[in-house]
Order: structure tokens, then C-alpha cells, then sequence
């Protein structure tokens, strides 16, 4: 498929910006900071999707992700003790990062050496409405309300965990 | 077609090049400018006034975190409500589509009433 | 949506209507003692719905979810499950005075996601089915609030959530390769004859079942069970070693017999080499338990290894014959659904009186209260594998099935590994036998912990006795496998 000089371009910046802030995030000491990071690792991520012509995942990343997902951990950290402290000196950090690295080596050998199915078809113009089709469609409803069962009981369970014995 | 998808978005990098430089601007440009004098006194939080006692971070209460919670829940919904209300006067679905709907807010209209009985809204 | 479908889903419907009701009549009603008999009248619903459906071959939703014998196998075994925990729940439920309705009602929600995920056979509903089960088992982990408890809610919180993602993104990599989320449509475009000949194919087989892996609480996502076991309330703690891992296999049985069915030579040792490591990992951990609680934690990796065996013994299917492999897991998780919450149920009895779940704190057990030792030590025999308990037929049923495939490697392996767990739990029978009760202090059994302890019992001996109605049902339920 071809690909645009522009849209190549952003694609590179912004996947760049999305791994230089998400090692910011488990590298920086004050975890503020690390969740302001993980909302520009989030936000470039939107921008990849862009790229990828998958415009309503983009808007569902900067709603969900960028918005709601930062607030609630943002909200976390304001709920902290002892927040200057920071993230504690981590032990496994070496078998952390040989572990990482590990990940790493073997999703690349993977990547490069597999046959994708690629698609022969255009891009669509808007990915919304072709996305509702599928979701309403008989086939994935039911994993449309099971989703909202599941937020039901997040919900439900957020409720019980939050609330103490004697209110 | 191709060319006006990406056309569409000349807007957002235009904004989001906009907003880059102005910060900097702002940001180097009193960098150059202003005058720098840094000594104890000036870095404290209120250079004239009250001493400042105690910790700035004041911790919030847990009971804001169900509200939280509340917001990511609705937020989620929200998403799915966009390609309901983009397909829902196409002709080739059947009224199904509103009942799928209806059922999905059903449910978690279940769990905003749970949380108002439960008193997770009240502002204690 | 036809209304067929929604009658082919009247089970999960029902459940989860059940656990509405609970909820919403917590709010208002002001006696909880009324919850829990509601409850189990109320689950008479999806179980009557469940039964109705027996012999049904159908599908629904597109082939998304799909009512056969082997899904309502499952189902009749996860009601029958949550009900007896829910009867055994009562007294634990009584140390907390709030949120009694949201106990009951998150335990039919974690069992509705547990049915839906024995019942679909699509990658995104299989995924959000369980993420409906592992998020409700979370809040219940950590339902005590105190400090054991909260940190087990934590650690299944953060673990769950790493073993999703992987689960996530191999189903990804699958995804990719085949262009589908059907199980059926991936048998069908899978492009190649083997897996190591496309490596996308292979990491994201390898990620599914480490995802997997977490929900059967085998080799490699084990680490989160002792301290989770031991931090949760023991009725959650029995609840999520028997119906979380019987439908963890159900979902096994069928993604890796429906989509990756031709490549079952390839995933079979690796089913075999997770089993081996699982059932040693396990079983030596256990060794040097002294909370009973994380014995029968490390006894539940160690049986999640056994079971391991009926699915690396896919090659004793003979073409159009018996598939002892799946037989046999069936049999197997039936059996230790049975011997497992029995042992939690007892344990749950004696401690609730003696206030401690210190192995060495039973001592002298058969002389406090008689019967509970009896039971217990019959339970843990039938963990060991000895007749007549069914813990011995469901474990000779594996093994053969391991032989039959010609992985006589793997029940001589199951066998050694039964002689090490004799160890650990025969020190327990000893401890109540033959150690001096530090009291005289006679320790009773109350009604509804007693009635759940005879019914699980009772299935202990009973099938240990007449093995052949269990594995009747065995039989019928794989008869359409793959389906």
C-alpha cells in the first residue's frame, strides 16, 4: 500500500514521541510526572492510529485513554501517600529490562519473519459507520452487552472496595 | 480520496504546531528576557505573606474515587453511543439496533441507580 | 436478534437477572439473612433453563455462542458450584455488615462470565467473558478490606491484568495472521500446516495459553495463587480454584480442538512440558506449606498439571472414535470440583470455630469433632488418587488417556508426581489423627456450612463408588467434540 511522504513522516515523529515518553514513564522517579508522560504516550498513539487510517479508534484512544484513563490515574496519585518519595528503588530493574529486552528481540525475529494477511482493499474514508455495522451486527452484540455487564460490575465492585464498613 | 483523509487532519497539525510553538515561545522567550536574580527568599512558595507549614501535597479523600470510577464507566458508554447514532437511521438495519441499546444503558443505568441508592453521589 | 437466540442465552440472561435482583433487594430489604436463601431459590432459574436446554445442538448469535452438550456440562457444573459456595458462604458473609447483596450478586456475575466463556467460540467475546469473571473475582478477593485481603486484591488485580494483555495480544497476532476472530474461521485460513512454519502464529498460540494459563492457575502465570488463596475469603478462595479453572479448560478444549485442531502435534507437548513443570512446581511448593490454605493453593497448580495431561493426550483420539483426552478433563475438573470445595468446606468449618487455618492448629481434630476429620481426610484421599474416592478414577482416566497418545512419559510423570502429594497430604490426616488436641473444646458443624459439606461429600463417595454416571456424562458431552 502506498503511503503518503507526510503521513510517513508523522507516523515517525509521533512513534518516536510515543517511546521516548513511555520509558519516561518507568524510568522517572516522581510518578506525576511519569502519568503527564503517559498521557503524551497515549496521545501519539491516537496519532499512529490516524495514520493508519483508523479514525474512530484514534477518537475511542484520545476519549478513553487521553481522557478518562489519565484522570482516573492522576486521581490515583492524588489519593497517595507520600507521593514525593516516588517510585521505590527497584530491585529487578537489571532482570526487568533483560526480560524487556528479551520481548523485544523475539517481536521483531516474529514480526519480520512472518507472512501478514494484508488487505487488498482501500482504506475506508470513515471507519465509524462500517464499525457499527459490525458492532450491532448479530455477531458481536453479544459481546456489546457482555461489555456492559462488565462495566456493571467494575462498577459494582469500584463501589464495594471504595466504601468503608461504617457510613 | 486517499489525499482527503489526510487533508482532513492539515487542521490538527496545524493546532498542535501552534500550540508547540507558543508554549515555547513563551517559555524560551523568558528564558532570554526576564532578569535573574535567584536567592533563597525568591524560591520559597509566597515570597511575601504567611510562612508556608507542612507538606504541599495535601492527600484527597478516597471518596472522590467512586466518582472517578462513575466518569470512566459513562465515558466508555459514550463511545459506543458514536457509531450507534452515526448507523441509526441507515435502512439496512432492523429496529434491533435500538433495543441493543436500550439494553446496554439499561444495565449500566442499573448500576447509576445503584450508586445513587448506595449514596456514592451524595457529597458528604 | 431472533428470539431462539435469546432463549439459547436464557441461562446467562437469568444469572445475571438473579444478581440484579440480589442487588436491588440489599438495598431495600433490611433482613440479609434473606439474601442468600433468595439466591439459591433464585438460581433454580438458569439451572432450569440450563437442564431445558440438555440435547440442543444449536447456535446463536451468528455461531458466536454455541448450546451443546459440552457447554451445558459446563454450565450445569458452575451453577452447581456457585451454589454450594454461596451455602457456604454464610458465616464468613456474617463478618461483613454491609454489601451483602453485592457478595451474592458478584459471584453470579463472575459465574456468568465463566458460562459465557464455556459457551462462545469467538476470540473478542471469549476475552470480554472473562475479563466479566476475573474483574468481579477481584472485588470479591478483596472483600475483607483488611490488610491480607486487600494486598490478595492487588496482586489478582495486577496479574490478571498482565496475563490479559498477553492473552490479548497473541489473540492479536492470530487475529492478524488469519484475518478472523472466529474459532472456526481460523481453523479454515490458518495458512500454513504447522505452526513453527508461521512464527506470528506460534507467539500468539504461546500467548493464549500463557493467558490462559492464569485463569487454570498452571505453569507459568502460578505465582499469584498461594498468596491470593490464603488473603481471600475462603468461600471465594474455593469458588475460584474450581469454577475458574473448569472454565478455563472448557475455553482450552475448545480454542485449541476448534481453531488449532491440525496443528494439535505441535501444542500437545507444549501442553505436556507446562503440565510436568506444573504439577512439580506445585506439588514440591506444597510440601512445605504450614497454612492449609497454601497446601491446597500449591495442590491446585499441582492439579491443574494433572489436567494438563487430558489436553496433551489429544492423539489418543481415535479418528471417529473416543476422546479419552477431553473425557478425561471433564471427569477430572467434575471430580475435583466435588473434592475441592469439600476440603475448602471443612477447612472453612473447623477454622470459622478454632479461628486459625494453621495446618498444625488441627491437631488432634479426630478427637474434636470426628465426622469433620473424617470428611476432610477423605477428601484429601481423594486428592491423593486413592479409591474409593473419585479423586482415584478421575486420575486413572488422565493417565490412561496419556497412554492411549503414547505420552506414557507424561503418566509416569502424573504417577511420581501423585507420590509426592501422598506426603503432604497424608501429614495433614496425620496432624488430626495422631497429634494431641491441645483442647478437649468440641468442634461442631452448623447447618448451612454442614449442608454444603454433605453435598460436596457426598459426590466424593458417590461417583468414587459409581463412576459410570459421571463418566456417562463425560462421554455425552465430548461425543460432538470438536463443536
Amino acid at each position: 500500500m502506498h503511503v503518503g511522504t507526510g503521513a510517513s513522516i508523522a507516523f515517525w515523529i509521533m512513534a518516536v514521541v510515543a517511546v521516548v515518553s513511555a520509558s519516561g514513564v518507568i524510568l522517572l522517579k516522581d510518578i506525576f510526572r511519569a502519568a503527564l508522560l503517559l498521557v503524551v504516550s497515549f496521545l501519539s498513539i491516537a496519532g499512529i492510529f490516524v495514520t493508519l487510517n483508523a479514525d474512530f479508534i484514534a477518537a475511542v484512544q484520545v476519549l478513553i485513554y487521553a481522557g478518562a484513563i489519565s484522570i482516573l490515574l492522576i486521581f490515583a496519585i492524588l489519593l497517595t501517600r507520600d507521593v514525593q518519595e516516588g517510585n521505590p528503588s527497584n530491585r529487578l530493574k537489571i532482570p526487568g529490562m533483560f526480560m524487556g529486552a528479551v520481548l523485544l528481540t523475539a517481536l521483531i525475529v516474529v514480526f519480520v519473519n512472518t507472512e501478514w494477511r494484508l488487505s487488498t482493499e482501500a482504506p475506508l474514508d470513515s471507519t465509524t459507520a462500517a464499525l457499527a455495522d459490525l458492532l450491532f451486527s448479530n455477531k458481536f452484540v453479544l459481546a456489546f452487552e457482555i461489555a456492559s455487564v462488565l462495566l456493571l460490575a467494575a462498577m459494582i465492585g469500584a463501589v464495594v472496595l471504595a466504601r468503608g464498613e461504617d457510613e | 480520496m486517499h489525499g482527503d483523509y489526510f487533508n482532513d487532519y492539515t487542521a490538527v497539525l496545524i493546532a498542535s504546531v501552534a500550540g508547540v510553538v507558543l508554549v515555547l515561545t513563551a517559555f524560551v522567550g523568558s528564558l532570554l528576557l526576564s532578569p535573574r536574580a535567584r536567592s533563597a527568599l525568591k524560591d520559597i512558595p509566597y515570597e511575601c505573606g504567611i510562612e508556608p507549614v507542612g507538606d504541599q501535597w495535601s492527600q484527597m479523600h478516597f471518596r472522590y474515587y467512586p466518582f472517578a470510577i462513575l466518569f470512566l464507566i459513562f465515558d466508555v458508554e459514550a463511545v459506543f453511543l458514536f457509531p450507534w447514532a452515526v448507523v441509526f437511521l441507515s435502512p439496512f438495519l432492523t429496529s434491533a439496533i435500538f433495543y441493543e441499546m436500550l439494553i446496554f444503558i439499561g444495565i449500566l443505568g442499573f448500576g447509576l441507580l445503584y450508586s445513587w441508592k448506595k449514596g456514592v453521589l451524595d457529597w458528604r | 436478534m431472533p428470539l431462539r437466540d435469546l432463549y439459547l442465552l436464557s441461562p446467562e440472561i437469568s444469572i445475571v437477572g438473579v444478581a440484579f435482583i440480589i442487588i436491588m433487594l440489599d438495598l431495600w430489604i433490611e433482613r440479609k439473612g434473606l439474601l442468600p436463601i433468595l439466591t439459591i431459590v433464585l438460581l433454580g432459574l438458569p439451572l432450569g433453563f440450563t437442564i431445558s436446554l440438555w440435547g440442543t445442538e444449536e447456535q446463536a448469535f451468528d455461531g458466536v455462542l454455541v448450546v451443546d452438550t459440552f457447554s451445558i456440562f459446563f454450565k450445569v457444573l458452575l451453577i452447581g458450584v456457585v451454589t454450594a459456595v454461596v451455602i457456604a458462604s454464610q458465616e464468613t458473609a456474617a463478618r461483613f455488615r454491609r454489601f451483602q447483596g453485592e457478595y451474592y450478586g458478584l459471584l453470579l456475575m463472575a459465574t456468568a462470565g465463566l458460562m459465557l466463556m464455556a459457551a462462545t467460540r469467538e476470540l473478542i467475546t471469549i476475552y470480554l467473558s472473562l475479563e466479566l469473571s476475573t474483574l468481579s473475582a477481584i472485588a470479591l478477593v478483596a472483600f475483607f478490606k483488611d490488610t491480607r485481603s486487600t494486598e490478595s486484591g492487588l496482586k489478582y488485580l495486577v496479574l490478571s491484568g498482565v496475563s490479559s494483555a498477553i492473552m490479548l495480544y497473541g489473540m492479536a497476532m492470530v487475529l492478524g495472521v488469519t484475518g478472523t476472530s472466529s474459532l472456526v474461521e481460523i481453523a479454515k485460513a490458518a495458512p500454513v500446516s504447522s505452526l513453527a512454519d508461521n512464527p506470528a502464529l506460534l507467539l500468539g498460540v504461546v500467548f493464549i495459553v500463557a493467558g490462559f494459563g492464569f485463569k487454570i492457575a498452571s505453569f507459568p502465570f502460578q505465582m499469584w495463587v498461594p498468596d491470593v488463596y490464603q488473603g481471600a475469603p475462603t468461600p471465594v478462595t474455593a469458588y475460584l480454584s474450581v469454577a475458574s479453572k473448569a472454565a478455563g479448560f472448557a475455553v482450552l478444549l475448545r480454542v485449541f480442538y476448534l481453531a488449532f485442531g491440525d496443528f494439535s502435534s505441535d501444542w500437545s507437548m507444549l501442553f505436556g512440558v507446562l503440565a510436568v513443570i506444573s504439577m512439580s512446581l506445585g506439588n514440591f511448593a506444597a510440601i512445605f506449606q504450614t497454612d492449609i490454605k497454601r497446601l491446597l493453593a500449591y495442590s491446585t497448580i499441582a492439579h491443574a498439571g494433572y489436567i494438563l495431561i487430558g489436553l496433551a493426550a489429544v492423539a489418543s483420539r481415535v479418528p471417529g472414535g473416543e476422546a479419552f483426552g477431553p473425557q478425561g478433563v471433564l471427569f477430572y475438573l467434575t471430580a475435583y470440583a466435588f473434592t475441592n470445595l469439600g476440603a475448602f468446606f471443612v477447612v472453612i468449618a473447623i477454622a470459622n470455630k478454632i479461628g486459625s487455618e494453621t495446618i498444625d492448629d488441627f491437631a488432634g481434630m479426630s478427637k474434636r469433632s470426628p465426622l469433620l476429620a473424617g470428611l476432610l481426610a477423605l477428601c484429601l484421599v481423594s486428592l491423593i488418587g486413592v479409591p474409593p474416592a473419585v479423586g482415584f478414577w478421575a486420575k486413572l482416566y488422565l493417565f490412561n488417556a496419556a497412554v492411549q497418545a503414547d505420552m506414557v512419559w507424561l503418566a509416569i510423570a502424573g504417577a511420581i508426581n501423585t507420590a509426592i502429594s501422598a506426603f503432604y497430604y497424608l501429614r495433614v490426616i496425620k496432624v488430626m489423627y495422631l497429634s494431641p488436641a491441645p483442647t478437649e473444646e468440641r468442634v461442631r458443624l452448623t447447618p448451612p456450612i454442614g449442608l454444603a459439606v454433605a453435598m460436596t461429600t457426598t459426590g466424593v463417595l458417590f461417583f468414587g463408588i459409581a463412576p459410570w454416571f459421571l463418566l456417562d456424562f463425560a462421554i455425552r458431552a465430548t461425543s460432538g467434540f470438536p463443536g
